[in-house]
């Protein structure tokens, strides 16, 4: 017979939150630094080709992990060549990432469309990727909130004219950040192609880089509730599916529009708070201080 | 210096005519048909494109000396006029738009370029140069479900549908009749992702009809080879759609599947061309007209079943009518009255689920 309903639900909530998860953690830590980068979808889309290209090549699905992440990075480094030593506005660069995304990414995974490679193997339950994503919001935490590098980095976020002041390097920090987010966007978006989805597709990603934009607001920056957040995303989209599989009679319409609604929910009242947690800095240039 | 300018000013056109001859040149050499065609996605998806570019292929080997221009990705915007205007300007006098949503834009070319003869895939606009073709794919349904109802050890079905609209439903629905002819045990489980094309939910929807108990899984998407892969990889039992080829996806789990053979009627529709006698028409074929083919079976497949469905595949190739009466849908009204058999259109137009079929169409 089939498995039990809450523990299906349960095991697809976390295989389609995991990739939201990646993405959400590299976000957060890149806007902890200041920086919103709406090119996170792009991200993921370059992470997605190269790692399915990078696994089609090597025949090794870790190999093509490790190359989304490299891409990532490369991708996420020119971003933060414009916003951060050249002070472009960051949503407009994050934007133009979205697609340079979209296209470098069709690029790179044209020759490997319909290429049958192998993809991340299952270590149990799942596979490797999975099992190391809450750890690695464990660890993300714990290096925010507890070394120098972390308090550096938030307030750097905060304010980076404060952290220059005190003998810091905000460009530095923030270039560092934006590494690690780009990494991270990058192995979300082999998730998808290498564990999930088994298959290469312009724009496979669907708009999940924006949900995961939407899921750090939803987390209040913090790494630990991003964990929660990315399970509710994932979940909400897995619970319409097996409702269907089910013949539960739900709206499928309705039941996608539940992930926004939590964020306008969570926005509503982090709104009512009076104090937002968004970093004081956010979006804006650091220009030194003259 | 303006001596340079000037040699340079007298280049000039003479460059631009010289660039503009290798694109006049086959519209001037025309006797050799040139064949454009516009997919809207790639077409190495062992899906819907893979088929249509294989019939394309077929067609040129059938006839020497046919060009074929093709053009990938191609969106359903006003960007598909343009990527056809240039085939048009190269020569092109036959096109085939081959997704539903290039309909409206072939068709104001098609206006635009009375000399020129189109043929799009799935619509209903008609002209002087316009035809539309498409499988008749309800019926051929029918012996995937007698494949998918003997080879089932759960009495569990899984359908990841796309955009469930009457014409997916209706090969739902003769999917579950099929089925239900071998093994009235059997129930149908669909899950709609609201798209033709997005992997990650396909992977999650093949994924929850599995937990559901399905252990043969069915897809009406543009590509099957996320769904096909998934249940590969979760040891489930796969019937593949739009592509023969996608049968290299499952080497373990593969029953059959159904592939369109859109070669004889795109090799018809050229040779009509070049002999000037180009007839639109609205074409629906199926199994007995070679439009739709049944691939080859997988290991698993037991003679004995596999003479079962080839059986089921003549019957249907000869005329049989799956959807002949009694029909009662899934709350046991009955919407096809003894006696009555539905065809043509109405294949398109439904709104609900056969009897076995889990869930609601509408």
């Amino acid at each position: 017979m089939s498995a039990a309903f809450p523990i299906a639900l349960a095991s697809a909530a976390i295989l389609s939150g995991t990739s939201l998860l990646y993405a959400t953690l590299g976000e957060l830590i890149g806007e902890r630094a200041g920086i919103v980068n709406l090119g996170l979808e792009g991200l993921m889309l370059i992470g997605a080709s190269t790692g399915f290209a990078g696994a089609a090549v090597t025949a090794n699905p870790y190999l093509g992990v490790a190359a989304a992440a490299l891409a990532g990075v490369a991708a996420n480094g020119l971003f933060s060549y414009v916003v951060i030593t050249r002070h472009a506005n960051q949503l407009a660069a994050g934007l133009s990432l979205t697609f340079f995304g979209l296209g470098a990414s069709a690029l790179i995974g044209r020759p490997f469309v319909g290429a049958i490679v192998p993809g991340l193997p299952h270590l149990g339950a799942f596979d490797l990727l999975v099992w190391l994503a809450a750890p690695l919001a464990i660890v993300l935490s714990g290096l925010l909130y507890r070394t120098r590098w972390g308090l550096t980095l938030r307030a750097v976020g905060e304010s980076p004219a404060a952290a220059f002041a005190a003998g810091r390097r905000p460009d530095r920090v923030q270039y560092e950040a934006l590494a690690v987010a780009g990494a991270l966007g990058g192995i979300s978006g082999a998730h998808l192609s290498l564990a999930v989805a088994l298959t290469w597709d312009e724009g496979m990603t669907a708009g999940r880089g924006f949900i995961a934009i939407a899921l750090v607001i939803f987390a209040g920056w913090n790494p630990l509730w991003a964990v929660i957040g990315a399970l509710v995303f994932g979940g909400a989209e897995s619970l319409q599916l097996q409702f269907q599989a089910r013949g539960v009679d739900v709206s499928p319409f309705l039941m996608n529009m539940v992930p926004y609604l939590l964020t306008l929910l969570v926005l509503t009242f982090s709104g009512l708070r009076g104090r937002s947690a968004a970093p004081a800095g956010l979006g804006r240039s650091f220009f030194g201080v003259e | 210096m303006t001596r340079l300018r000037m040699l340079l000013a007298a280049l000039l056109p003479l460059v631009l005519a010289l660039l503009a001859l290798p694109a006049a040149w086959p519209a001037a050499a025309a006797d050799n048909l040139i064949v454009g065609a516009i997919y809207v996605g790639s077409v190495n998806d062992y899906g819907y494109n893979r088929s249509m570019h294989d019939g394309l292929m077929a067609m040129k080997a059938a006839i020497p000396g046919v060009t074929v221009l093709e053009a990938e990705n191609v969106p359903e915007s006003a960007e598909a006029e343009r990527v056809m205007e240039g085939m048009i300007q190269q020569g092109a006098k036959l096109i085939f738009a081959t997704s539903f949503g290039h309909q409206q834009f072939a068709f104001n070319l098609a206006q635009k370029h009375p000399d020129v003869d189109f043929e799009h895939a799935g619509g209903w606009m008609q002209a002087a140069n316009f035809g539309n073709f498409f499988g008749a794919t309800q019926a051929a349904w029918y012996p995937m479900g007698v494949a998918a109802g003997k080879m089932t050890k759960t009495n569990t079905l899984g359908f990841v549908a796309g955009v469930p609209i009457g014409y997916v439903i209706g090969n739902i629905n003769a999917f579950a009749l099929g089925a239900r002819s071998v093994n009235p045990k059997v129930e149908v489980r669909v899950v709609a992702t609201g798209s033709w094309s997005d992997k990650a939910k396909e992977a999650a929807a093949t994924g929850a009809l599995i937990d559901q108990g399905a252990d043969v899984i069915a897809m009406h998407v543009d590509s099957p080879a996320t769904v096909i892969q998934v249940a590969e990889s979760r040891g489930v039992y796969s019937i593949g759609f739009q592509s023969l080829e996608a049968r290299a996806l499952a080497p373990k789990g593969w029953i059959t599947g159904l592939g369109f053979t859109w070669g004889p009627f795109m090799t018809a529709t050229a040779k009509s061309v070049i002999d000037g006698a180009f007839k639109p028409a609205m074409v629906r074929e199926g199994l007995g007209e070679g439009m739709i083919a049944i691939a080859p079976f997988g290991p698993a497949v037991p003679e004995e079943t596999q003479a079962l469905v080839t059986a089921a595949a003549d019957k249907v190739g000869k005329g049989f009518n799956p959807f002949t009466g009694p029909i009662t849908d899934n709350t046991g009204v009955v919407r096809i009255k003894d006696g009555e058999a539905w065809g043509g259109d109405k294949m398109g137009n439904f709104d609900w689920y056969v009897e076995g079929v889990i869930g609601k169409a509408k």
